[in-house]
């Protein structure tokens, strides 16, 4: 099969055209929809939603998960804050220094799961309120917002605008992503490692060592969305992904179960993560859009997404019974 | 909203109704909570009996479905879509708000913090809201004044990534000092009904015996530890509340609560969209309005708070009236330049 008509039949296929159904239903029902703030806004969201869903992707790729991911994107965020404010840092240094403690609580993640032999559904849950609690008593809940101008500035930034520069880098981590997974020996043997780990042991690759990676990766990406969200508010914020970091926990799962990644592992897709998380997050905005009564939202997000599922499943079936899947 | 509150909402309306006559009906005000809280039920009625008194277009009440920083502020992009050009938020974060509310003031939109306040600067044009510090301060010396010299109280409060939780801490410890009084247990990230269950009912029950008073200075714990007082039986225990959730009110008329800090939300609310409404109509704040100054701000009003005790409870709603009413009668003379 070639490759143009492979990607038609693709779940990322699928879900573009879901997010082309809901774009034009919301423009027809709220034309406001399309406006540049409207657009611009969607971006905005978008970049940090997609960013938290790779951060989940690159750990359920492992089989396993990672519940601490709010609590690892707000403590790199906070430390990214508090190097540039009680030092005057310079936002480079700082970003990297936030990114550096996300790759360090991340690799804690690793570290522990691959010692003690629990599933990271146990380890996580714990280094969740652990990661969380430990920064809440240094901050004193106090935010930092003494940060650089110049890193505030893009959060707030419009090209042409509609576009949001946040959401080029979630673009650009995406496709350094894709690279990793797709043309490099490391990114497959993280693959290989996830969807078996003794035929991968056997085959010479460091299981738990490549498990850490994934988690320290995870890491990166949540302090990447942490900061990401620093640039958007300009200050660090030890609320921004709420108690304990739970805020973060619907996108985290919900961009990369749509878009095609194996909760078993083995198997993920950064395009598919990416449209997936680009659908959820039009959804509320078209719901917002429409003034659905606040809290039926959830309950129409749940429908739509439900819908959204059935929706390509019935295509698939209408491929398999053609013989096109 | 129930029976209390709108008694309140009726009252006030009728008693509030002058000057409307300069209002624009191109005015549409969002009221914007940072989420779902018992709190905030009296702004929906507020914003109605204000966009009817005073001829706004509109003045509606937007609930974002979940505490969630993002989901206020993708509801409040939303609102500017919407064509929303007035608005009275209450942060979700004092600092991680400021961002959208100055975009919010570059569409052209007064913003008014409400409830609660963002820290200084942002383009918000003031604050308005209780003094939670004071108002815990004077809960304190409420309660200190029933009992005596030693007494052991504990203090059951909010979630600690809101900045307003270290300021009653403070506040509680600061009057206990005062008063001779110990605080022997503060319980906080209890503002909502499953830990303020779990929490305080576990300490009660391994510690009643230890405790002569308690503070709460959250809406739920509040509620909480009244329905806990009523279940345990035992007048000993002293408690002040805060805010008018009718089991606090019950229990106190009951005497198993001995008083409450009453807050003014829906004064808040009123107030709030009036005062959108002659922004956008052209009057400025004066700059020397006599702002009060707080941890966040430079340009706190004090919506009013006030103590119901047992004697004064059947007559709150007058007691609230009577702040919003003379708050609003200076307002526009005292703030605004028209």
């Amino acid at each position: 099969m070639g490759g143009p008509l492979r990607f038609l039949l693709s779940n990322e296929f699928g879900l573009i055209v879901l997010v082309l159904l809901f774009g034009i239903l919301f423009s027809t029902l709220s034309p406001a929809f399309l406006s540049k703030f409207s657009l611009y806004a969607l971006g905005r969201t978008s970049a940090v939603n997609i960013m938290i869903g790779f951060s989940m992707m690159v750990v359920i790729i492992t089989g396993g998960l990672n519940l601490s991911v709010g609590a690892i994107g707000v403590g790199a965020a906070m430390f990214g804050g508090w190097l540039m404010q009680a030092f005057g840092m310079p936002w480079v240094p700082g970003v990297i220094g936030g990114l550096a403690m996300g790759a360090a609580l991340g690799a804690l993640n690793g570290v522990i799961i691959v010692r003690s032999g629990l599933h990271s559904f146990i380890i996580t849950l714990a280094t969740m309120s652990i990661f969380f609690g430990v920064m809440i008593y240094l901050t004193r809940a106090e935010s930092y917002r003494e940060i650089s101008p110049a890193f505030t500035s893009y959060g707030r930034m419009k090209i042409l605008g509609v576009i949001s520069p946040l959401l080029l880098v979630t673009f650009a981590v995406a496709i350094m992503l894709s690279v990793l997974f797709r043309f490099t020996a490391l990114g497959r043997e993280m693959l290989v490692a996830g969807a078996n780990a003794r035929a991968a042991e056997i085959s010479g690759i460091r299981v738990n060592r490549m498990i850490t990676y994934c988690h320290m990766l995870s890491g990166i990406l949540a302090g990447v969305a942490g900061l990401m969200l620093v640039s958007r508010t300009g200050a660090a914020i030890p609320s921004m992904a709420g108690q304990l970091g739970q805020d973060w926990l619907l996108p985290a799962f919900l961009g990369p179960v749509l878009g095609g990644t194996l909760l078993t592992g083995g198997r993920l897709s950064v395009l598919g993560t990416l449209l997936g998380s680009f659908l959820v997050t039009m959804l509320t905005t078209g719901l917002l859009l429409m003034q659905v009564g606040a809290f039926w939202i959830q309950t129409y997000l749940g429908l739509l997404l439900l819908a959204a599922v059935l929706i390509d499943l019935a295509r698939r079936s209408y491929l398999e019974r053609r013989k096109l899947l | 909203m129930n029976t209390a509150q709108r008694v309140l909402a009726a009252g006030l309306s009728l008693a509030l109704l002058p000057s409307a006559t300069l209002a624009d009906e191109s005015t549409r005000v969002a009221l914007v909570p940072g989420g779902p809280h018992p709190y905030f039920a009296a702004w929906e009625q507020a914003g109605a009996d204000a966009a009817k008194d005073f001829g706004l277009g509109s003045a509606d009440y937007r609930v974002p479905q979940k505490w969630e920083l993002g989901l206020q502020n993708q509801m409040l992009e939303s609102l500017v879509t919407q064509g929303y050009n007035a608005f009275l938020v209450f942060p979700g974060d004092p600092v991680g708000t400021v961002a959208i509310a100055n975009e919010l003031a570059e569409t052209g939109a007064p913003v008014m913090a409400l409830a609660g306040c963002l820290k200084d600067p942002s383009e918000a044009v003031f604050c308005m809201g209780t003094d939670t510090g004071n108002s815990a301060y004077l809960g304190t010396k409420e309660l200190l004044k029933q009992l005596g010299d030693g007494a052991k109280i504990v203090h059951f409060t909010g979630f600690l990534v809101d900045p307003n939780t270290q300021l009653r801490i403070d506040a509680v410890a600061k009057a206990a000092a005062e008063g001779g009084a110990e605080v022997i247990q503060v319980i906080a990230d209890i503002d909502a009904p499953e830990p303020a269950e779990e929490k305080i009912n576990a300490y009660l029950a391994a510690h009643v015996d230890e405790v002569d008073g308690i503070v709460t200075t959250a809406w739920v714990p509040a509620v909480v530890a009244s329905n806990a007082l009523r279940k345990i039986g035992d007048k000993r225990i002293v408690m002040v509340g805060i805010d008018h959730d009718e089991v606090v009110i019950q229990a106190i008329k009951d005497g198993f609560v001995h008083g409450t800090m009453l807050q003014n939300p829906y004064g808040q609310g009123y107030i709030g969209s009036f005062v959108a409404d002659r922004l956008r109509s052209g009057c400025t704040v004066k700059a020397d309005a006599p702002f009060k100054s707080n941890a966040l701000t430079d340009k706190f009003i004090d919506s009013g708070t006030v103590f119901a005790g047992a004697n004064d409870v059947d007559n709150y709603v007058g007691s609230m009236q009577s702040i919003t009413k003379v708050l609003f009668d200076e307002f526009e003379s005292t703030y605004l330049d028209c």
